[in-house]
């Protein structure tokens, strides 16, 4: 080792071949020579392409960083009905917020998480979640690692915070260093959860919808409309950003702000609706009664016709054919009551396209949204399972809008707008008659076909009393829609079937008449009628593309023929098989008859109003100091109807003895054997105001699973007759029987409340949301149902 | 001086032989001392621009500094008044008294960032590992000297290399990478100079890469070090627990970049004035430089580096003996890689870690060592005519 002392003296190499070693000695100290200039070589090189070439853009990335932009949100604009109530409106709510610097320390952030954790209410674990959405969470997979939250914002650790906790917080800031106190906007809906459909709610922006939003400049985490007017006008509520830019030191402090580029944020556009709330809680009241006295009908009358009508016939079951008789004719038997799990009703303004009133039920209070998640809000509003199926049952799904989503079968109720359609086409004159011998048997197959066992007979409706399809005689246009005689429209429906080319034509008198489809066109069926809501289905009428489409989708039967047969159009004349439609589009259809033919496009937005109209008083805003940016108010029509009195007169006609407008004291039918048919709606009209508020209408059933009874969805659509209040009502009551019985007696109450017969409830705001409730909105009826008993005695 | 010998009349006698131009005392290199003095001085500017704003004292730091710096030259002073054969003859007792502190350190070292690194002795920081780049220099450069070869056969290198590895891989287990590295280096240089084959260097590159994979492999290494290493070959990561290392090197670099050729002026950095570099005055001292003097403020300060390189080289081939030039060759190759290594972590081109700037950084320990081994450098020069 180093050092053994005594040994040869350190002395030069000379002595020994010195010159030798001298030279391998500087050139090795070359090579150290030349390492070192190579390390500084490198370093001199890239110093100077740092500051010599690339100072200037490390400079402009630099000074970037410096500038710390703080985006001011905008007030969203808010919603009131037509007489000014507020039914979306906002709130500035407070919320606890953290600077990220205090928190960037592991055991630093998990101290004032445990800190804050009793004062807000807020679990630690949810606090860390906020700071590090994966925490201790490793075995969830869909837990994603990015930073919800914005760096250059405080992280808010919870949302509208009371006064008195952020008092606590203030007078304690030396425990809670970093705390921020931010002002925040929540959407609020004072009168939830009445027109909770129509209104909507807001959602977070999706992974489908960012980019459109992004492109907007929209902040990718806030809320947008998702349902109701709330998504559809969302341009117009939304407003735009403002942003104040500072410029910061290095620590984060803002120096000054940069006033130059500052932007005010500019709010949202408020939104006045058509929707009347008083009509519209008294349209969801009416509707709600109605089903729930149709799923609890009384089982003990019997023999009577206003008991739950449905038994089972012990020797056919399952059954399957229609039984109406009433109990007495079986001994024991099981009742079926029935399911009413759904309906719709829609009130309309036929001179202008406004719509008065939207129901949907089931309904639902949209303050749920955003106020739960997971597990409440599936329960709420997931799929819920039908118990003798075990599979998911679409009849009481929540968020759906049944006017403009629901399809619907229309039965009977499609009956006026063919009978303009034959008219018009000229397949029939109004004052041709037609022998209704309760069954119809198809011209345009061969006898021999039939024998072989297609089906060519199509049965009216079976008469309660008789217990055999009604038998009506001689009937004309207005006859056959005051009795909704089938076997008339069967009729119809079958020669319109031949119009079509190359099917047979008997009647080469047929020949280049306008189709069903054609004349159903018209009255805006088959498409989307373009009110200002989201999702609305375009409804259909059947042809041959239809069908094939239907087929090919496996919606019907491989064995099913790919194009429409004279059957389906036969069907389809009476509003059942492949027609449907949404309550809106049989609304507006009404509407075009009920103005005389004009086809207008239904609005539930009156007017566009500048932004942050003033309030009145709580829960009202001053609309005399609105402004008004753009009016749906008296928009054009978008057709005019042919109807000249002689096709006009027999459906108007017809329509006001369904019901006996008139007064009169037989407008039934009386057939040839002197029995006397009444109106489908003449016992359940007898009841109503006529001279306050005379109405012409039209009943409907729309055959469902099986045709069993219990399945039959039940409709009515009237409208005033009276031009100085144009409301036109339809009512689709899913499962609930007879179009008389159910949807019938909504519309009726409605008709008796907009003529001023039946006080309607005052509208209040309503409680706050009980976040303990099982149901997605608290239950409602008719404070006084003295205008729909809970059984009446009608027919189809 | 020399030039006095030279006019002195030839007949003025020997004159006083204790004033021979060959006294060590004449022989100073002061263009070697001038240097180093000025990085000296430079260092105390950059730690005290770097520090100022960031205390309630803003001359704490460069206070304690200049409290080193007067250590420091005492101990250079006793070091070059001490012949380097005086030294060697040490060499034997320093080395075992190193190899005991650094066993010492890792058992009952004070514990510092996870490390194990000094002694905690009240105001003072010892970290013995800066003593054995001093010893390990002497000890294998007295034992590569005591035979007066000018070639390395296998037995002399492998000693050779126990010397130096021993101190090393005791280095690596504290884990101290960053000194691990400047031993390394310092055994590279003297064994080059030695006649180390190039396959002996090869052999030792080989060997301290395994050493350190093994350290890091069983977990002496602790996950700071290896985070540097992630962060060096992912400048841009967004890991939220790389966060902080990310940051410091990608300051640094805006910092040096945004100076430009001629720097934003003293006392005048943005990144220099704030909190964006933690710990700047030690670990990066050449960011502020940089940002507050440009490409010419760095010139400079690499200007210096070079005459000082260039002196100690020069004195390594002027050396009287084999171990004047192993020693100038050891302090050679370690102020060379140290100032490399920080430097080049500034502007991304190594990866961080804490290797002080020579000279300039902030910190007693290194300062001392530098300054003593400049000493060695200056006994070499000094006695070279005797």
């Amino acid at each position: 080792m180093a050092g053994r002392a005594g040994r040869a003296p350190y002395g030069p190499l000379a002595d020994n071949n010195g010159a030798m070693a001298i030279d391998k000695r500087s050139t090795r100290l070359g090579v150290l020579a030349l390492i070192s200039m190579l390390l500084i070589g490198a370093v001199g090189t890239r110093l100077w392409f740092l500051q010599g070439v690339e100072a200037a853009s490390y400079q402009a990335k630099v000074t970037a960083a410096k500038i710390r932009q703080v985006l001011i949100p905008p007030e969203r604009g808010r919603i009131f009905d037509a007489r000014g109530r507020i039914m979306a409106d906002n709130q500035r709510i407070l919320t606890v917020a953290i600077d990220w610097s205090v928190i960037k320390k592991p055991k630093a952030r998990q101290v004032l998480f445990e800190r804050l954790s009793g004062p807000l209410t807020v679990p630690v674990i949810d606090l860390q979640r906020r700071y590090e959405p994966c925490f201790e969470e490793p075995t969830i997979p869909k837990c994603t690692k990015g930073q919800r939250y914005s760096t250059l914002l405080p992280l808010p650790l919870k949302e509208d915070v009371d006064e008195d906790t952020v008092t606590y917080l203030k007078e304690r800031s030396e425990d809670f260093p970093g705390i921020q106190i931010v002002e925040q906007w929540k959407r609020v809906y004072p009168y939830a959860p009445l027109a909770g459909h129509v209104v909507g709610y807001l959602g977070p922006i999706t992974k489908e919808t960012v980019q459109q939003y992004k492109a907007k400049n929209y902040n990718t985490n806030e809320l947008v409309g998702a349902f109701g007017v709330e998504m559809s006008m969302e341009d117009v509520l939304h407003g735009s950003w403002g942003k104040e830019v500072f410029e910061v030191d290095a620590a984060g402090g803002i120096v000054r702000e940069l006033l130059d580029e500052h932007v005010d944020p500019i709010a949202g556009q408020d939104i006045q609706l058509t929707i009347d709330l008083v009509v519209q809680q008294y349209a969801e009241q009416a509707l709600e009664t109605k089903l729930k006295q149709r799923r609890n009908l009384p089982t003990d009358l019997l023999g009577q016709d206003i008991a739950a009508h449905n038994p089972i016939d012990p020797k056919k079951a399952p059954s399957q054919e229609r039984v109406y008789s009433s109990s007495k004719e079986f001994g024991t038997q099981e009742w079926i009551q029935f399911k009413a799990p759904a309906g719709s009703v829609v009130v309309e303004d036929y001179s202008n396209g406004q719509i008065l009133a939207m129901a949907s039920y089931p309904r639902f209070d949209n303050r749920w949204m955003g106020a739960i998640g997971g597990d409440k809000f599936d329960q709420l509003f997931g799929e819920k399972i039908d118990p003798t199926t075990g599979k998911a049952d679409p009849d009481k799904s929540v968020l759906v809008n049944r006017a403009v989503q629901g399809r619907y079968n229309l039965g009977s109720t499609i009956k006026p707008f063919v009978a303009w359609s034959a008219m018009h086409s000229g397949v029939i004159g109004a004052n041709d008659i037609y022998i209704d011998r309760g069954t119809y048997k198809l011209e345009s197959i061969p006898d021999d076909v039939c024998a072989s066992g297609v089906r060519c007979e199509f049965k009216n409706a079976t008469n309660v009393r008789t217990q055999r399809s009604s038998s009506y005689g001689p009937v004309a246009v207005a006859d056959a829609l005051a009795v909704s005689s089938d076997a008339f429209f069967y009729r119809l429906g079958e020669m319109f079937w031949m119009i079509d080319e190359h099917n047979a034509v008997l009647d080469p008198a047929l020949k280049g008449k306008s189709t069903l489809k054609e004349g159903l066109q018209r009255f805006g069926f088959g498409a989307e009628t373009g009110i200002q809501l989201p999702f609305e289905w375009n409804g259909r009428i059947p042809d041959d593309a239809v069908k094939k489409e239907l087929v090919d989708n496996e919606v019907l039967g491989k064995n099913e023929e790919p194009r429409l047969l004279v059957g389906d159009n036969v069907q389809a004349a009476i509003g059942q098989g492949l027609m449907a439609v949404t309550p809106l589009q049989l609304t507006n259809a009404y509407s075009t008859i009920a103005n005389g033919g004009f086809l207008r496009q239904p609005t539930i937005v009156k007017n566009i109003l500048e932004p942050l109209v003033p309030d009145l008083s709580p829960g009202m805003a001053d609309l005399s100091k609105a402004v008004i940016v753009l009016s749906f108010d008296a928009h054009a029509y978008k057709d005019q109807l042919e109807m000249p009195p002689e096709v006009y007169e027999p459906i108007i006609g017809g329509l006001s003895r369904v019901t006996n407008a008139g007064g009169e004291r037989s407008p039934g039918v009386t057939d040839p054997s002197g029995f006397y048919h009444t109106t489908t709606g003449e016992k359940l009209f007898e009841t109503y105001p006529m001279n306050a508020l005379p109405i012409a209408g039209k009943t409907g059933t729309a055959q469902g699973a099986g045709s069993y009874p219990w399945n039959d969805s039940s409709v009515f659509g009237a409208f005033s007759l009276d031009a100085s209040a144009p409301y036109t009502v339809v009512a689709y009551l899913e499962k609930s029987g007879f179009g008389s019985k159910a949807a019938g007696p909504v519309v009726k109450c409605l008709f008796t409340a907009l003529a001023g017969r039946t006080f309607m409830d005052p509208v209040l705001p309503s409680d706050p949301l009980d976040l303990n409730a099982l149901e997605p909105a608290p239950p409602t009826q008719l404070a006084d149902s003295s205008c729909m008993p809970a059984a009446v005695d009608a027919r189809d | 001086m020399a030039l006095s010998m030279l006019s002195r009349k030839p007949d003025s006698g020997l004159g006083n032989i204790r004033a021979s131009p060959g006294s060590p005392s004449r022989n100073i290199d002061w263009i070697l001392l001038f240097a180093q003095g000025a990085l000296a001085i430079i260092g105390l500017f950059t730690i005290y621009s770097a520090s100022y704003s960031k205390f309630p004292n803003p001359y704490l730091y460069v206070t304690r500094q200049e409290i080193f710096l007067i250590g420091a030259v005492i101990t250079m002073i006793v070091v070059m008044s001490f012949d380097y054969d005086w030294w060697r003859e040490r060499a034997r007792f320093l080395y075992g008294t190193t190899i005991m502190l650094l066993v010492l350190v890792i058992l009952v070292g004070a514990i510092s960032g996870g490390a194990r690194l000094s002694f905690d002795l009240g105001p003072l920081k010892v970290q013995p590992a800066e003593f054995a780049k001093f010893t390990a220099l002497l000890a294998v450069s007295a034992f590569l000297a005591e035979d007066r070869t000018d070639t390395l056969n296998y037995a002399r290198f492998v000693k050779g290399l126990l010397l130096v590895g021993v101190p090393t891989v005791l280095v690596i287990v504290q884990p101290d990478l960053g000194s691990a590295s400047v031993l390394i280096a310092m055994m590279m240089g003297v064994l080059l100079i030695a006649g180390a084959k190039a396959k002996y260097i090869l052999l030792i590159t080989v060997l301290s890469a395994s050493t350190v994979g093994a350290a890091v492999v069983s977990g002496v290494v602790n996950d700071y070090q290896i985070d540097r290493i992630t962060v060096f070959f992912d400048q841009n990561s967004t890991d939220p627990a790389l966060r902080d290392l990310v940051f410091q090197g990608r300051n640094s670099l805006r910092a040096i970049a945004t100076g430009g050729i001629d720097g934003k002026g003293w006392l005048q950095g943005q990144y220099t004035n704030s909190r964006d570099i933690p710990v700047q005055w030690a670990d990066f001292p050449f960011s502020a430089i940089g940002e507050q003097f440009g490409l010419i403020g760095c010139g400079v300060v690499l200007g210096l580096f070079a005459i000082l390189l260039l002196r100690i080289w020069r004195i390594a081939g002027l050396s009287r003996d084999m171990l004047g030039t192993y020693l100038c060759a050891g302090v050679f190759t370690m102020v060379l890689w140290q100032m490399f290594q920080n430097v080049a972590m500034g502007i991304g081109l190594m990866p961080i870690t804490g290797l002080p700037l020579p000279f300039i950084s902030y910190g007693g320990s290194s300062i001392v060592t530098f300054f003593a081994l400049i000493g060695l450098v200056q006994s070499v020069h000094m006695r070279r005519y005797r």
